[in-house]
């Protein structure tokens, strides 16, 4: 009780401190995809607890969705299937046969849907309105993170087998370059004018002019520096670090680090609730964490094997 | 759920896998490390279990007693490398990728890979349905692997090593020539890539069946009765198997787990009970030798049938199979 007391007393110093006005917990779904347990847990998050799961053929990695709204995109990477969720409530619509999706994610126009064949070192870019193929780019070797451009003409994807970055023309189909940034690169983000890439196999982020791929400079972050999330409000971006077991807070404008969470179980994919909350997929941890980013604290759900991609319908915007 | 396997298979990913591939700049592999971490956990789990409740067994009502057990050691390592040792690295890794093209290719051409959920739809959400019928083919398939690793004279040379223990304790279930393995492994690969087997989803039960497996080698006076050894492969029903009398290209109960494939095919015995294992045709190193030498007798064996078959051939002699 003292705990929870001081805790408390704590957690509502630090709010009012930060201007924070901690809102209702938040309420709806969240989509956990379990990847070494060939399902998706479905959390309410009002809750904190896992309601059920939806089968899926094998290792679903990553998800997006879709430009309307309509469709959350589950990739099944193993199965070779693409799924289609309603995001409301989790029900399947459509299966459709996808070789090998890895991380999938569409054109800010909507024009296009470009999927990575980590394991097959292939990336898809297929015409999102019929899915169907345009252009199958050999890329050795994982491609596995990718981001674009905002005008949507370029798709950034990181070749987690080697050290480069690919930069792909989506108007002319063509690569652009393909060059070495880091030793294992991994998440990749546009922003500011600039690719930012996070390098699993050292500490750092690199950013990269996104004309020719030269690395400008780089940012200490953590060891295994893996993935890049900008927040809601556009204020901030969480890196994630899966050697150090850290979610490191960067000042979106100027990148200087705002703080470091501790986060075990290696930090992943990451979501924004309404109320303000990170939900963290914990990979080997079979755990989502729940961080309050003004208190630091963070609560943790478990659910299935290796939980990777993560989608909260009730997201803030 | 979460397991203890999970959380044990967590803590050696990141506390000591993750750590190294970091230092030797690997991270690429981090994803599938963890895939290797939960094989080694199950199979180190494996271990434990048959060792806890195998040994008490044999200690209880043992068939035979021999002096010493030094032929029996050579068995715990041949366990420990193939459940938590490199061999389920090599596997693990193998039939992964030979999925990944295998799948991967269809896609491209227009195919759906097959796997028994697309086959029956209704098993996707039925976990346990759809392992009991992977048991099944899987079972059944390995019926017909290890009759033909007897029938055949060159694969019965390595398998005989398997044969070759005179103590047949529970740890000899995974004594095993390299290369008899490795036939193993490429006969369960091409039935898995068929119906698209996914281990990881049923790592728990995999352990129950190996479990099985093992106790079914246990030096026991194990039976499961009149029908219970018509349900499940009891230990008196697989040392009729490893029979100084069945030993060689005509035996008997070639199952695995399940009797139903001997009793369906007129290969089941259940009147043998308890008689002494080995196979005499063998050379000694086959029984008593060290791990190398073992390999090696199994490799000149292995040689030796090759070249009579070959001979036999260029003779128009006797096939190499033999009548059963």
């Amino acid at each position: 009780m003292r705990f929870r007391f001081s805790f408390s007393v704590l957690l509502l110093g630090a709010a009012l401190l930060a201007g924070y006005a901690p809102a209702a917990r938040a309420h709806g779904l969240a989509f956990v995809l379990n990847s070494a347990g060939a399902s998706i847990s479905v959390v309410d998050m009002s809750k904190g607890a896992e309601i059920r799961r939806i089968p899926v053929l094998r290792e679903p990695h990553h998800l997006a969705l879709s430009p309307d709204g309509r469709d959350l995109l589950v990739g099944d990477t193993v199965g070779n299937e693409m799924l289609f969720l309603d995001p409301a409530s989790g029900a399947v619509r459509q299966r459709l046969p996808v070789a090998d999706p890895y991380q999938i994610g569409f054109s800010p126009d909507g024009k296009w849907l470009t999927v990575t064949g980590l394991a097959r070192n292939q990336v898809d870019v297929y015409d999102a309105k019929t899915m169907s193929l345009a252009k199958r780019f050999p890329l050795a070797s994982m491609p596995s993170h990718l981001a674009y451009s905002p005008d949507s003409a370029t798709v950034y994807v990181s070749l987690q087998g080697t050290d480069r970055l690919a930069a792909i023309d989506l108007s002319r189909m063509a690569i652009v370059w393909n060059v070495p940034v880091g030793k294992t690169p991994a998440g990749v983000m546009w922003h500011n004018g600039r690719v930012l890439v996070a390098d699993m196999g050292a500490n750092t982020v690199e950013i990269v002019d996104p004309a020719d791929g030269h690395i400008e400079r780089r940012l200490v972050i953590g060891r295994g520096a893996h993935q890049l999330f900008l927040s809601p409000d556009r204020m901030l971006i969480y890196v994630n670090a899966r050697v150090d077991g850290t979610t490191t807070a960067l000042d979106a404008k100027t990148l200087e680090i705002k703080r470091v969470y501790p986060i075990p179980g290696g930090p992943d994919c990451i979501d924004f609730a309404p109320d303000g909350k990170l939900w963290i997929t914990q990979r080997w941890a079979s755990k989502v964490a729940v961080l309050d980013p003004v208190s630091g604290a963070h609560a943790e759900v478990a659910v299935g094997r290796s939980p990777h991609g993560i989608f909260l319908n009730a997201r803030a915007e | 759920m979460l397991t203890l396997f999970d959380l044990a298979a967590g803590w050696i990913q990141g506390n000591v896998l993750v750590p190294l591939l970091y230092q030797f700049d690997l991270m690429e592999w981090e994803d599938l490390a963890y895939g290797w971490a939960l094989f080694v956990v199950y199979g180190a789990a494996q271990v434990a279990l048959t060792f806890a409740v195998c040994l008490p067994l044999e200690r209880w009502r043992p068939v035979e007693h021999w002096p010493d057990r030094k032929a029996v050691a050579v068995d715990v390592l041949y366990t420990v490398i193939s459940r938590v040792g490199i061999l389920p690295l090599v596997t693990f890794v193998g039939f992964y990728q030979a999925q990944v093209a295998l799948n991967g290719f269809l896609t491209d051409h227009g195919w759906v890979p097959p796997t028994l959920e697309r086959a029956l739809p209704f098993l996707l959400g039925h976990p346990v349905l759809t392992f009991l019928l992977y048991v099944l083919i899987l079972d059944y398939s390995d019926y017909w692997r290890h009759r033909l690793s007897h029938r055949i004279r060159p694969w019965w040379a390595l398998h005989s090593l398997h044969h070759a223990q005179r103590q047949m304790t529970f740890w000899s279930d995974d004594r095993n020539h390299l290369l008899d393995d490795v036939i193993s492994f490429l006969w369960f690969t091409a039935v898995a890539l068929l119906i698209g087997i996914p281990p990881l989803q049923f790592p728990l039960l995999v352990l129950v069946l190996r479990f099985f497996e093992s106790l079914s080698h246990a030096n026991a006076r194990v039976s499961f009765g009149w029908l219970g050894d018509r349900l499940l492969i009891s230990p008196r029903f697989h040392r009729a198997h490893h029979g100084v009398l069945a030993a060689g290209q005509r035996s008997c109960n070639y199952g695995a787990n399940l009797p139903w494939w001997d009793m369906l095919h007129g290969t089941a015995d259940f009147s043998r009970a308890y008689a002494e294992t080995g196979d005499p045709s063998g050379e000694e190193a086959l029984a008593t030798g060290g791990y190398l030498a073992q390999q090696w007798a199994g490799l000149r064996r292995f040689g030796r049938a090759v070249m009579r078959r070959r001979a036999n051939k260029t003779q128009g002699g006797a096939p190499a199979l033999s009548r059963r």
